[in-house]
């Protein structure tokens, strides 16, 4: 089935990525959640490299 | 912590602990390209299923994420009680353990209506699609709508159904 016009432009005004989507569809359920924690861990390695990096700047009076 | 919900899954299956997978990861076993940081099912915590939970996460340190002293979750609560919810977090991920669900309703409602997944060569119980739009339009945050949209584009794409609970 094809999503009716309201509902794909309720999509795009979302800013729903309908293309990623389609590709997580293509995806066997184990794929989807390997991908999924793959991203939760960068991210997570992000947000460390992110506090490392904001607790060596130095204060500043300026 | 490294999170793993694929592990923590693949553990809380074969402990025999009876849960239907619901919130963010079940959007994502859906299709979602949201990435979400905790693992959230539905089950009724008895005091049975209460011991089959302790002892599927014992090896990754449970503790009861919303204490401040970060209690263990292999000492609280004693054995032979019962709770209602569980906000866990363990050395590979928040595992959030709920026995209802916002606009939809308890696990045995949860369950009735539930997909059955077979990932890995385990079954995997997950809230029905229109269940999950429900409780994410019910939980009505900026994120949990963006998802109820994806969820809805999913719904549509999806072919129609034989009649059963199969998996896809």
């Amino acid at each position: 089935m094809v999503p009716d016009n309201e509902l794909l432009e309720q999509a795009r005004d979302a800013g729903t990525d309908l293309d990623l989507i389609d590709t997580n569809l293509a995806l066997r359920v184990e794929d989807r959640w390997r991908q999924h924690d793959g991203a939760l861990r960068f991210i997570l390695k992000l947000q460390e490299a992110k506090a490392a990096h904001d607790a060596g700047l130095q204060p500043t009076d300026r | 912590m490294t999170p793993d919900f694929s592990q923590l899954i693949a553990k809380l299956t074969d402990s025999g602990f009876e849960f239907v997978m619901i919130g963010g990861y079940a959007a994502v076993t859906y299709g979602s390209s949201q990435v979400t940081l905790d693992l959230d099912v539905c089950a009724v915590l008895t005091s049975e299923n209460i011991e089959l939970l302790r002892k599927a996460l014992a090896e990754w340190n449970p503790r009861h994420r919303m204490t401040a002293e970060r209690l263990s979750f292999l000492k609280f609560p004693k054995t032979g009680e019962a709770l209602n919810d569980l906000y866990l977090e363990t050395d590979i991920g928040v595992v959030d353990i709920l026995s209802s669900v916002l606009g939809v309703g308890d696990f045995a409602r949860l369950k009735n209506a539930a997909e059955k997944f077979e990932v890995d060569g385990r079954i995997c119980w997950v809230i029905s699609l229109p269940d999950l739009i429900v409780a994410k339009e019910a939980v009505g945050r900026g994120k949990d709508k963006l998802t109820a949209v994806e969820l809805r584009i999913i719904a549509a794409k999806r072919k129609p159904r034989a009649e059963g609970n199969e998996p896809r």
